[in-house]
């Protein structure tokens, strides 16, 4: 575990890769049925089958919603190393509560509510792959504010994803710094894999020294460049809030795409009333 | 009326002692083409942000006396409605853009500022600069000289009538920074927008500017027509501007009496045309090429490299297609190509950062993929292009220690003394990198790369945003370098950086490699120059337009060879 | 003109801190995302890896807009960004990272002073992680049905969360946020303010003394959170949801079946036309 986790870190991640997974994710896919769908009807059907899974405890009923929002990952189009996240995600939420409870002394009694917990955590998470993976995030940013999210949020999202290349480029210079001028200690034995991973994460630390001062410069020439675009001025104005929804607008694919979501709800109660 | 206005303006930051700008008069006419030229900390940008109001709306500090634009006080206006006059383009523009697509960073400030028809208005402004049928890409989908032109056209979009640009050209190769200047140029003549450059690049003022407007401790020291402006080769020489080559080579040949006193000198190769008909030609003798150097010994070769990267979309994107070189033992590199050729992708491959997708890369005769970063470190060392990131400690003495003293290399407290001696730095070895400025940051990143003495060092665009007068300082940095270090590759922009240093010149268009000599065989063919868009320096070209056979990289070699043509017909 | 300037400055100065700090911790949190939870025997170490940054920038800028920048960056970059958004629940991490970070800030009257940085960036870490670990142990209780009922898990539960929180305080509340905070704050301070055009904080430009009315906002706050966590994660007793469609379930599932069915159908016709008229 050790050795995975030092590793993990510097050595076989790639900066590159988890850029591109993420700007991937967020705009390489916008062409999906997903992506297209408009925010506020997805935002709605996010709040049913986010919220809905928790308070049901019928296996047959959490099976379909499962099944459904599978579909709609796949049909997102959704990057490996999300997926890959949101097992992880799943087994460090309900994975690891089934071990405990195993050697506390538990039985078949304390398993099976656990297993419905997982069923539960999974479709849950995949309800909120689909949404915020899925959705680019401008729409997603819009239909946000649509309900009433502050502004300073929607603006967050976009301009997180704007940074974020520029900050991961930085990032990864620094400690290129490290890596070609650094003296990491071997790490063939155990006690020198220890070093290592203290190495690395002091690295990691010391690294944002330098990251903290460059950025700081940078947040002052976006902040003077927001005051000069009136980022102020709008974020007070009515008619502006106005003027950026109404680019958005319900089209029938999104009221069928709502319909079959709907369709396949009541199907699954269907059956599970009558098993 | 002026547009601008500034009446005895004097301005003082917080917590600074001393004034930046100090009673500054001066009045801006509609439809100029203005450069301010003056030294590193003159108030140039200071007084850019005080004309478009950020001084003193968001920044605060002691502000004295008037500034009217359009005979509009910007105590008095909003920062919205001054916003709307004029238009401001950062030097480190690409933080000013914060939305993720091209059309919709051009309209957000009209979105914000409540205007209606604010995509009409975006699409109008991206079309005057340019970036037509790019209206739905992403932003890291564009070169540089695309961001600052989106950055541009972000401010024209609130329709200024002025426009203020910060170095716009410092990161560009000349391609990109003819279409900025023309962009601007366009603008300027055809969309009557007043514009204000901030810049040192004079052979650009000559060829674009009307007006020069030099600063000098933070007054305005003269207002002249850029002809006039530019003929004042020692005023802006005292304050480290460096006029054109031509102007400078015609100044000189007027010091020896070979041009008429006194009068204007040309400032353009045109101009000099004109200016130098007088002067005999030259009996040009090309001199014989210098015996051909047996190669040392091979410090790296590339051996069939071809590199791909992800795309976010659709295909990966080919950088190299079966790239071969080799470098040897003591040689002196220019690595030259324009923007997005592969110079800074060739430096990731050697350094192991990024792995080729097919052949061989052999550092010290041995392949890149066995060894280990730590071994590779030893044998290389990368200087980046932006200094910042070399610092990683708190203090440029630390940071040139670091590497040997984390290798225990013997002495090393006597060795960074020594550097931090070398590259003049003993004095400020107790401070931040970040906060020096430009010049030393850029010695310090060099002693930082050589600190290893590695075998190969290597530099991506050592002289970029720089001044010309600290880019004159590097270069004899980097010339007094070549004592110590075995071999160097410098990837550049910068021609007359690659004429004066390098033995070598590399050329690297589409992928692989297309030309490969000294700087005569590279410049000297006309037909590869004009495919991969790389210019020689202006004396270059002028001694070539005067003279076919003249190969000249330097004033004082121009100076030398017309002037001696004189006494030959003498 | 010059208070409402004054007031203009400081605001644009609050953006520059929320903006900074949300992109770094942000970024940070990305990173932490992906680093697989770190399990030695029972124990998980999930602490906020890179809580020092936001407490760093907490102790030399204004706390509350670090505190909420570093709270945004972490729903923003990880959460959104790769799809791990939790739902209500994130509103628990959201304010318990916003009260800690702020604590910190609040308390550092002098970033001169190491000691106090040093108790500043504890008690901050602490807050955080002992509101999460009550939150942890109350959404245990109701998520899962017949808490006390199932044997082991009660004791499981407190055992492992009560264990974790201290050694989250102890390990790593120590060495990646009181360590590496004692480490940034007095290499950073005065270095880092003027390049956002600041004064260095000093004892007499701080906000003073944590005042009661702060400590009854963070409690606030905090209450907010549980009930957030609560509301997402528990059985939701008001709506009872299963004993109402057990009753009448078929019924009630085939006329939601020919609701649905009339409704896809009555789209499609529209759309059918729709599409038409637009090539027309």
């Amino acid at each position: 575990m050790l050795n995975k986790l030092s590793e993990s870190i510097l050595d076989k991640f790639s900066m590159d890769f988890l850029r591109n997974q993420v700007l991937k994710n967020a705009y390489g896919n916008d062409d999906t049925l997903i992506a297209v769908r408009d925010p506020r009807v997805l935002l709605l059907w996010y709040l049913f089958f986010g919220l809905v899974p928790w308070f049901v405890n019928d296996i047959v009923f959490l099976l379909g919603c499962f099944v459904l929002v599978m579909i709609t990952t796949l049909l997102a189009r959704v990057a490996g190393l999300v997926l890959f996240l949101f097992a992880l995600g799943v087994f460090s939420q309900t994975g690891y509560l089934l071990i405990v409870t195993l050697l506390f002394g538990g039985d078949a009694s304390a398993i099976l509510p656990l297993l419905v917990l997982t069923l539960k955590v999974t479709t849950v998470s995949l309800a909120s792959v689909t949404v915020f993976s899925g959705l680019d995030p401008d729409r997603l940013s819009n239909g946000l504010m649509w309900y009433g999210c502050p502004e300073r949020l929607s603006f967050s999202i976009s301009y997180a994803y704007r940074m974020l290349p520029m900050l991961m480029e930085e990032f990864q210079n620094v400690l290129l710094s490290y890596r070609l001028r650094g003296n990491p200690p071997a790490h063939d034995s155990i006690p020198g894999k220890i070093r290592y991973l203290i190495y690395q994460v002091k690295v990691i630390v010391h690294s944002f020294y330098p990251l903290m001062l460059n950025t700081a410069k940078r947040s002052r020439t976006t902040v003077e460049a927001l005051e000069i675009k009136g980022y102020r001025y709008a974020a007070s104005s009515k008619e502006v809030r106005r003027m950026k929804l109404a680019s958005l607008k319900i089209s029938y694919d999104d009221l069928i795409f709502a319909a079959v979501s709907f369709l396949w709800v009541a199907v699954t109660m269907l059956l599970s009333s009558i098993l | 009326m002026a547009s601008i206005k500034i009446e005895n303006l004097s301005y003082t930051y917080p917590g600074a002692d001393r004034p930046v700008l100090d009673h500054v008069d001066l009045e801006i006419m509609p439809g100029d083409f203005l450069a301010i030229v003056g030294n590193n900390g003159c108030g140039k940008s200071t007084l850019c942000k005080v004309l478009n109001g950020l001084i003193p709306h968001f920044i605060s500090g002691d502000f004295q006396g008037r500034v009217l634009i359009d005979g509009q006080d910007t105590r008095q206006a909003d920062v919205g409605v001054l916003a709307r006059k004029v238009g401001y383009v950062y030097q480190d523009f690409e933080n000013q853009i914060v939305r993720p697509t091209v059309l919709d960073d051009a309209s957000y400030a009209c979105l914000n500022y409540g205007m209606a028809d604010y995509q009409a208005r975006g699409r109008q402004a991206l079309a005057q600069c340019g970036l037509q049928n790019r209206e739905n890409e992403y932003i890291w989908q564009l070169s540089g000289g695309q961001t600052h032109l989106l950055a541009l056209a972000g401010a024209v979009a609130l329709g200024p009538d002025i426009l203020i640009l910060d170095e716009p050209i410092a990161q560009l190769d000349p391609g990109h920074a003819d279409r900025i200047y023309g962009v601007l140029r366009e603008l300027n003549e055809k969309y009557n927008k007043t514009i204000l450059v901030i810049e040192h690049h004079t052979e650009y003022i000559a060829d674009y500017c009307k007006h020069v407007l030099l600063l000098r401790d933070g007054r305005a020291a003269w207002y002249l027509p850029v002809r006039q402006a530019l003929s004042r080769v020692e005023e802006l020489q005292a304050s480290n501007i460096f006029p054109p080559q031509v102007t400078l080579a015609a100044h000189a040949l007027q010091a020896k009496g070979l041009l008429p006193a006194g009068g204007e000198l040309p400032t353009t190769i045109g101009e000099g045309q004109q200016a130098f008909r007088s002067i005999p030609r030259p009996e040009y003798h090309r001199p014989c090429p210098p015996p051909a150097r047996q190669p040392g010994q091979t410090v790296a070769e590339f051996q069939d490299v071809s590199v791909s990267y992800r795309s976010v979309k659709g295909e990966p994107h080919t950088v190299f297609h079966n790239l071969n070189l080799t470098l040897h033992k003591g040689e002196n590199i220019a690595l030259i190509g324009s923007n997005g050729a592969g110079k800074s992708t060739l430096m990731k491959l050697l350094v192991g950062l990024l792995r080729p997708t097919g052949g061989e890369i052999l550092l010290g005769g041995q392949s890149l993929k066995e060894q280990k970063p730590e071994q590779i470190a030893r044998k290389i060392s990368l200087v980046y292009q932006n200094p910042e990131e070399m610092f990683i400690k708190d203090s440029i003495r630390d940071d040139i220690a670091y590497a040997m003293q984390v290798r225990q290399v013997e002495n090393w407290q006597t060795r960074t003394e020594e550097l931090l001696a070398r590259f003049r730095l003993t004095d400020l070895a107790d401070r931040d990198g970040r906060l020096l400025s430009g010049g030393q940051m850029r010695r310090a990143s060099l002693a930082i790369g050589i600190a290893l003495n590695p075998s190969l060092l290597l530099l991506d665009e050592p002289t970029a945003n720089l001044d010309i007068a600290t880019r004159k300082e590097i270069l004899r940095t980097l010339n007094d370098m070549k004592a110590v270090t075995e071999t160097v590759m410098i990837a550049t922009h910068d021609m007359q950086l690659v004429c004066e240093w390098a033995d070598r010149v590399v050329v690297l268009c589409g992928g692989s490699v297309v030309g490969d000599g000294t700087r005569d065989a590279v410049f000297g063919d006309r037909a590869l120059t004009e495919r991969v868009g790389i210019r020689p320096p202006e004396i270059f070209a002028m001694g070539r337009a005067v003279c076919e056979e003249a190969l000249c990289y330097t004033v004082p070699e121009f100076v030398q060879l017309f002037g001696e043509g004189k006494r030959n017909a003498e | 003109m010059d208070a409402f300037q004054n007031k203009q400055v400081s605001q644009s100065q609050k953006l520059m801190v929320f903006v900074l700090t949300m992109s770094l911790y942000g970024l940070a949190t990305l990173f932490t995302e992906l680093i697989p939870k770190f399990q030695v025997g029972i124990v998980e170490f999930s602490v906020e890896y890179f809580l020092f940054i936001p407490l760093v920038l907490a102790m030399l800028f204004d706390p509350l807009s670090a505190a909420l920048g570093a709270a945004t960056g972490e729903l923003v970059f990880s959460e959104i960004m790769l799809g791990q958004f939790g739902g209500l629940g994130e509103l628990e991490k959201f304010l318990t990272v916003t009260i800690g970070v702020y604590i910190a800030g609040r308390l550092v009257r002098d970033p001169r002073n190491t000691k106090m940085v040093g108790v500043a960036a504890f008690v901050g870490t602490g807050a955080q992680l002992l509101m999460g670990t009550i939150v942890d142990i109350c959404k245990v209780q109701f998520a899962v049905e017949d808490f006390e009922a199932v044997a082991g898990l009660p004791e499981s539960v407190y055992a492992t969360e009560g264990f974790a929180f201290l050694n989250d305080l102890i390990f790593s509340g120590i060495l990646f946020c009181v360590l590496p905070t004692l480490f940034l704050v007095p290499r950073l301070y005065g270095k880092i303010e003027p390049l956002l055009g600041m004064n260095p904080r000093t004892k007499e430009t701080s906000l003073g003394l944590f005042s009661a009315k702060t400590a009854a906002g963070c409690a606030v706050a905090f209450l907010c959170a549980v009930c957030a966590e609560m509301l997402a994660s528990s059985g939701f007793e008001l709506i009872d949801w299963e004993a109402s469609w057990a009753e009448s379930g078929t019924a009630m599932a085939v006329g939601m079946i020919v609701a649905a069915v009339v409704a896809l159908a009555v789209l499609m016709v529209m759309r059918g036309k729709a599409q038409t008229a637009k090539v027309k």
